[in-house]
């Protein structure tokens, strides 16, 4: 016993991966075997004409970890024909779903923004807030614009309170009015109020 | 001199961008333009290396020489950071021997019945200091080293400092950290101030060129009980990032361990690791549950 060597040369795996096509990928990904689901939508990287079969998956998959690797692969393909697809399930009423679905979309920052206008002016609320977690973790020089107008122009309180809070990060002293505003348009809403409350010290340097 | 400063004018702004996708679509690094003086420095290095003098001629040779592999090595090799020493964060090889391992050894049946070694990875391993380490502390400190056997590999991109890890030859600044017992006892002198780790422990850690971002290379790695992957994702995007981090997945037993940098978070990366505080710090394992 101690330490020992070993040479890997090879893979004791029932499957060898790389001797594989790309449509017995795509056969795979309906496998029984969660693993290999996983190992065949990882294997799909690049890959575009999978990328129907991978959209479908996000909707089938039913082990959480499988359908994160099946995004990994599907969210490279920044184009809006996948981020719509993908933007659909920020309705959807499986939370994990959703979630995962707008993590996703936050690494597509160059389809994104051509989704925003329909997505902030969605009538499912609870979409506009999705969309602001999705703003809150995109890299896009635009972000802080589209948080600032969800804050000023939307009508539901939790939406606010949530582009606030994406907000904060990138916030400076020239944001305050807008969020004093923000409290006024929602003055019977106690927690938009301690939001606005609590990070008005921060911004005007009175913290 | 004046080639040099001839190469570093021809760099434009444009030829960065270019330049940046270029290495991000290879290798999952990505390097804004704040990394912009890191970059140019190195490309000139590459450049002077090369037998062009300029960045146009010398980035067309590296595309349509791509396949053949030399340059793109060179390239890897000026671009990827190597800064280490042997202990390094060693609050996490003290996780590692107080929890990390008894958790191991229990949770594959305990020591009479283990099956296989115990499997630890390092990657990015550099010039080799972290998975000497790894050895040493294991060697020195784990009391069911003589029952259980260990295999300890390492990786990296760069296949520079992989030549460096296995003559596994160092000097002071490496070493600083190592007690003087272990010095004499696992460490010969090769002259000029340097120390050369002992050949069976150098024969014992394997050492393989890989890209963690890669997932068809990657599938080489599987069942490791610990990986320490630590001080690299921070270089990557948030696309390479993940799928790093599916990889590292792809190479860990359910209820494997993986360590991070001191800075680096999981969390911001993929959901698919469960978060264990010990009380050294965080620690990310594999789901047990989860295949």
């Amino acid at each position: 016993m101690g330490l020992v060597r070993k040479k890997i040369t090879g893979q004791p795996e029932q499957i060898t991966w790389e001797r594989l096509s790309a449509d017995a990928l795509r056969a795979l990904l309906g496998d029984p075997d969660p693993d290999v689901r996983r190992e065949a939508a990882l294997g799909l990287e690049g890959v575009e004409e999978a990328v129907p079969d991978l959209l479908t998956r996000v909707i089938l998959e039913t082990e959480p970890n499988i359908r994160d690797s099946v995004l990994t692969t599907v969210s490279a393909y920044d184009t809006e024909a996948v981020a719509g697809a993908l933007a659909v399930h920020l309705a959807s009423d499986d939370a994990a779903l959703r979630t995962a679905a707008a993590e996703a979309l936050a690494r597509m920052p160059r389809s994104m923004p051509a989704l925003l206008p329909s997505l902030v002016a969605a009538p499912d609320h609870d979409v506009r807030v999705m969309t602001v977690m999705v703003l809150a973790d995109l890299i896009h020089p635009d972000t802080g614009y589209w948080l600032t107008r969800v804050i000023r122009d939307d009508p539901h309180p939790n939406v606010v309170t949530a582009a606030i809070d994406a907000l904060l990060p990138l916030a400076t002293a020239e944001h305050a009015p807008l969020l004093e505003a923000a409290a006024r348009r929602f003055p019977d809403d106690p927690f938009l109020r301690f939001t606005v409350q609590a990070a008005l010290p921060g911004l005007t340097g009175t913290a | 001199m004046a080639r040099a400063q001839a190469v570093g004018a021809g760099l434009t702004d444009a030829d960065f961008t270019r330049f940046a996708e270029y290495f991000y679509k290879r290798t999952g690094i990505h390097f804004a333009s704040s990394k912009r003086y890191f970059v140019d420095k190195r490309i000139e290095a590459c450049i002077r290396q090369s037998p062009y003098d300029n960045f146009a001629g010398w980035f067309a040779a590296l595309r349509v020489n791509e396949r053949s592999g030399a340059m793109h090595q060179e390239l890897i090799n000026q671009l990827t950071v190597n800064e280490t020493y042997f202990l390094r964060e060693d609050y996490q090889f003290d996780a590692m021997l107080s929890t990390v391992l008894p958790n191991v050894l229990r949770d594959r049946g305990g020591v009479a019945r283990i099956d296989g070694p115990v499997k630890i990875l390092s990657l990015p391993c550099s010039t080799g200091e972290e998975p000497y380490s790894i050895a040493l502390r294991v060697l020195e400190e784990w009391d069911r080293i003589d029952d259980v056997d260990v295999e300890i590999h390492g990786a990296d991109i760069d296949s520079d400092v992989l030549a460096k890890a296995t003559h596994a030859s160092y000097g002071d600044r490496s070493l600083q950290r190592v007690p003087k017992p272990w010095l004499h006892k696992y460490f010969a002198p090769i002259g000029a101030g340097r120390y050369q780790v002992d050949e069976a422990i150098r024969s014992a850690v394997t050492l393989h060129r890989v890209n963690v971002c890669d997932t068809p290379a990657m599938r080489v790695f599987r069942d490791f009980d610990v990986v320490f992957c630590r001080n690299v994702l921070i270089y990557f995007d948030e696309l390479s990032s993940r799928r790093a981090a599916e990889n590292l997945y792809g190479a860990m037993r359910p209820g494997g361990y993986l360590f991070l940098g001191h800075s680096e978070s999981m969390s911001r990366i993929s959901p698919i690791f469960t978060p264990t505080r010990l009380p050294e710090g965080i620690v990310y394992q594999r789901p047990t549950g989860a295949k």
